[in-house]
């Protein structure tokens, strides 16, 4: 008689993961899709149907701005071994974050240290282990069958507050994880469907205002539950051979479906792009670029590298190795594998290397990775490769420039009601959109990282974060310039409100251009804030005079400066650290814009005069950058000059000979000004940097400038 | 039958022609993005714009937006502009051949002061045909960045 002992899941996944490298396929057939394929279908209609419906009645249920008004919450289904089957709509960064936390709980033996039961709920928000920082706090529990653990199931959100030495989690000034507030790695924090007591008093005393934290976890635990009793129902319908066989076959269809996607779609070839951030903590500022490359083979086979990425350091501009993959698999998901089942399928097809000791793969679990950093430009740059790639092979409504870089405001202090409070304020999900081939970006309607975003009401953010909206405007040529534009983002303008207390701060991106246009058109404008303090405001009010609302457009300097007394000034790029500011102080922002795409001077004149006539560009750009004679008349009507025009853009045409250097010309004086060490420190930081740890980019760096295998950049 | 076909595909033809001139309605658009992608639309794409420009070397593919990749009549295999100027070996990056301009990143005429990047971190590199002016890229970059190979197709034998 032979006794046979069940597996540990630690023994199934290594199992699961040989079988994969050795013979390159999850499932070695696809037998059910073949034999019975409208079942096969029916089925994972009615798991996608169970996810997207818990996500619409835990977004009921949380009373996070943030997750309620924005969306920023994603559910998921997974195989014992932690490998997404299905996923709902929402927060596409996380199709594989919450795989990756499922699987380091393995691997760390919980299930023989903690023990894995029904009703348990696991709680992790370290990014090391899974998601992206702290703010991604995900909620797991496993479901079984036959007394056999038999899948996950997860919800994820994005929440505001973390307890972190900035209010609103994600302060641009961090130089450690610890500075990033509560990190709690897979804590089991319910058992029998019940959340623990002191896991909510934990959260309550540990952060500033913790309605979002918990709120959260009930949504969460409750589209939980729903897809739990749902997935058993069908379970218990056709028969646990059935469900493993079809789960399994869902996964290794995707990856089938991935690669045969990759080569309908895309040409094959070498594709380089590369997207900007950096650091601006004082003695640390650098930039940081995100080499992208893509390679689209013949058969298929889409590869990845960021080969050249700068090291992980002392600073918040950086992400975990969970994240950057979460991003990229956003970005391909939303570019090119938008008809395909969301699961681990895709993740499976694609190879991937980033440097172990990059500041998208820290070799440091001390590090911080609030803000992602070159993660984020990573995959814009991925973004606008396979544009490259689409365009090549024709598909050309599918070609577009970088979508806008995340930015956001962030505050804390105390209410009009006295209560703690400290938030983020995430309006900015509605950033402007790339341009395209054809057609101009969408003003204030998209971020990359949520399709779904959405503004919300400024009066719901007000509640959570009392400061007072004095204007929320479309920014005015934010958008990169283009044959197509890219989409405007936000300005938003807040006043410090009498009767609270509050520091207030932004993030966003040093003082550069972070959002690139593609095949001549412009990047978008950098991200800046204003702050005045000591203004005339009140006065104003008691007055009853205007109270300032617009930044004007192409204005060096914005209305509201012009407007208000007050000792104003500027920050390119938006890192602002939190700071106290007195009441009737104002906080001007940006959200990000997209990047242009093709020649401004191929813009049909018709798109400008739209464009002014709608108060987003003046006559100016209209004409220094755009080459159109744009008429005002003494009615308002917008005109154009067709004749002048024609004059006016061959003159820009004969400029641009005449200033514009041959490359090779070009490239000598470079040469000469790298040789001298004429290098501003941002820059002779990177390349240090760079050089130092890929010998690979260093070469090819030496190479493209003919200079000695010695050379160094010097100190 | 063979006439719907036809009727059909002239169809199909005039739509990417459309999209490619940037003059496709929206809703036709939608459709065209809804379709699922077949793989056979390089053929179209370069039926579409080898009509387009004035020579007749062979396009192989279009590199991006006013350039391509030709075949000679000597079987060199080129990068080659709308207007009909060449940059070289395709396997070369074509920035080597153009002209460029490094642009101050608030210089008031493209991007106001509190608009464009410090001229400490980025200026803007832009890369211009010699022949007919047009700008066929912008990189926002730091002193001393290399340029940037955008795309290396794989062509085949």
């Amino acid at each position: 008689m032979t006794i046979t002992t069940p597996r540990s899941l630690k023994e199934r996944l290594f199992e699961s993961e040989e079988l994969f490298r050795e013979t390159g396929v999850y499932e070695s057939d696809l037998s059910m899709k073949e034999t019975d394929p409208v079942t096969f279908e029916v089925l994972f209609t009615r798991l996608l149907q169970t996810l997207t419906n818990a996500r619409e009645v835990a977004l009921s249920i949380s009373a996070s701005p943030s997750t309620r008004e924005q969306g920023e919450i994603i559910f998921g289904l997974f195989t014992a071994e932690g490998d997404a089957v299905c996923l709902s709509t929402g927060l596409m960064i996380h199709v594989h974050t919450m795989s990756r936390a499922i699987k380091w709980m393995i691997n760390n033996d919980y299930e023989t240290r903690m023990g894995f039961h029904e009703g348990d709920y696991f709680f992790n928000n370290d990014s090391f282990i899974g998601g992206g920082h702290p703010s991604d706090q995900m909620l797991m529990t496993p479901f079984f069958a036959n007394g056999e653990l038999e899948g996950w199931i997860g919800g994820l959100t994005h929440v505001t507050e973390t307890g972190a030495v900035e209010p609103g989690a994600m302060g641009s000034s961090f130089t450690s994880r610890f500075a990033e507030g509560l990190i709690l790695p897979c804590m089991r924090i319910a058992a029998n469907d019940e959340l623990f007591y002191d896991f909510d008093v934990l959260v309550d005393r540990g952060v500033r205002s913790s309605i979002s934290w918990l709120a959260d976890n009930r949504a969460k635990l409750t589209g939980n539950l729903i897809i739990r009793d749902k997935v058993k129902e069908l379970l218990g319908e056709v028969g646990l051979d059935v469900y493993r066989k079809v789960c399994r076959e869902y996964i290794e269809d995707t990856r089938r479906a991935t690669h045969e996607k990759v080569r309908r779609s895309l040409f094959p070839g070498r594709y380089r792009e590369v997207a900007w951030r950096g650091v601006t903590i004082k003695n640390l500022e650098r930039l940081m670029h995100s080499p992208c490359e893509l390679v689209v083979s013949r058969e298929g086979r889409l590869s990845l590298s960021f080969e050249g990425l700068p090291s992980a350091q002392r600073q918040p501009f950086q992400s975990t190795l969970p994240l950057f993959e979460g991003m990229l698999f956003n970005g391909l998901i939303q570019n090119i594998f938008y008809d395909l089942r969301y699961n681990d399928g895709t993740f499976l097809a694609i190879d991937l290397h980033v440097p172990y000791g990059s500041a998208c793969n820290p070799d440091n679990i001390q590090l911080p990775t609030t803000l992602w950093g070159p993660a984020y430009g990573g995959m814009q740059a991925c973004s606008q490769a396979v544009s490259r790639a689409y365009f090549a092979k024709g598909y050309r409504e599918e070609v577009h420039a970088s979508g806008p870089l995340t930015s956001g405001n962030l505050a804390g202090g105390k209410d009009q009601y006295g209560r703690h409070f400290g938030s983020q304020c995430f309006e900015f999900a509605s950033s402007g959109m790339y341009a395209t081939s054809f057609m101009d970006g969408l003003d204030t309607a998209f971020s990359d990282f949520n399709a779904e975003g959405d503004m919300g009401d400024a009066e719901i953010w007000e509640q959570q974060m009392p400061q007072v909206w004095l204007a929320r405007e479309i920014r005015k040529d934010g958008g990169g310039f283009g044959k197509f534009r890219g989409g405007n983002g936000i300005h938003s303008l807040y006043m410090i409100p009498e009767g609270i207390e509050m520091e207030i701060g932004a993030f966003g991106s040093p003082p550069i251009f972070s959002t690139a246009g593609l095949m001549g058109g412009y990047p978008a404008a950098a991200l800046r804030v204003w702050i005045g303090t000591g203004t005339n405001v009140q006065a104003q009010i008691e007055a009853g005079n205007p109270l300032p609302n617009t930044e004007g457009f192409d204005l060096p300097i914005p209305q509201f400066v012009q407007d208000v007394k007050a000792d104003w000034y500027c920050v390119l790029g938006q890192n602002v650290p939190t700071a106290s500011l007195e009441p009737f102080s104002l906080f001007s922002v940006v959200s990000g814009d997209g990047g242009g795409y093709g020649d401004p001077l191929l813009r049909a004149p018709a798109d400008i005069v739209r464009d002014v006539e709608n108060g987003l560009s003046g006559t100016r750009v209209a004409a220094d950058v755009y080459g159109v004679v744009v008429n005002i008349g003494s009615d308002g009507a917008v005109t154009y000059d067709q004749d002048a025009t024609e004059t006016l853009r061959a003159r820009h045409r004969r400029e641009r000979l005449e200033r514009g250097v041959p490359a090779a010309q070009y490239k000598l004086r470079e040469r000469e000004r790298l040789v001298k060490g004429d290098i501003p420190e941002p820059a002779r930081a990177m390349y240090r940097d760079v050089m130092q740890i890929s010998p690979i980019w260093a070469a090819e760096f030496r190479s493209f400038w003919d200079l000695p295998e010695e050379f160094e950049v010097s100190k | 039958m063979i006439q719907a076909n036809q009727t059909s595909d002239e169809a199909k033809r005039d739509r990417v022609r459309e999209l490619i001139e940037g003059v496709l309605s929206l809703d036709q658009l939608a459709d065209l993005q809804r379709e699922t992608k077949t793989g056979d639309r390089a053929e179209i794409v370069l039926a579409i714009e080898q009509a387009r420009v004035s020579w007749d070397d062979r396009i192989l593919v279009p590199l991006q937006e006013n350039l391509y990749v030709v075949e000679r009549g000597d079987g060199a295999r080129v990068v080659k502009c709308y207007c009909g100027q060449e940059f070289g070996d395709y396997r070369r990056n074509w920035k080597e051949q153009a002209l460029v301009y490094e642009r101050h990143p608030q210089d008031g005429v493209v991007f106001q002061p509190n608009k464009g990047a410090d001229p400490v971190w980025q200026s803007l590199r832009e890369f211009y045909c010699p022949n007919c002016a047009t700008q066929l890229d912008v990189e926002p970059v730091p002193v001393g960045y290399p340029f940037v190979f955008n795309f290396l197709p794989d062509l085949g034998e």
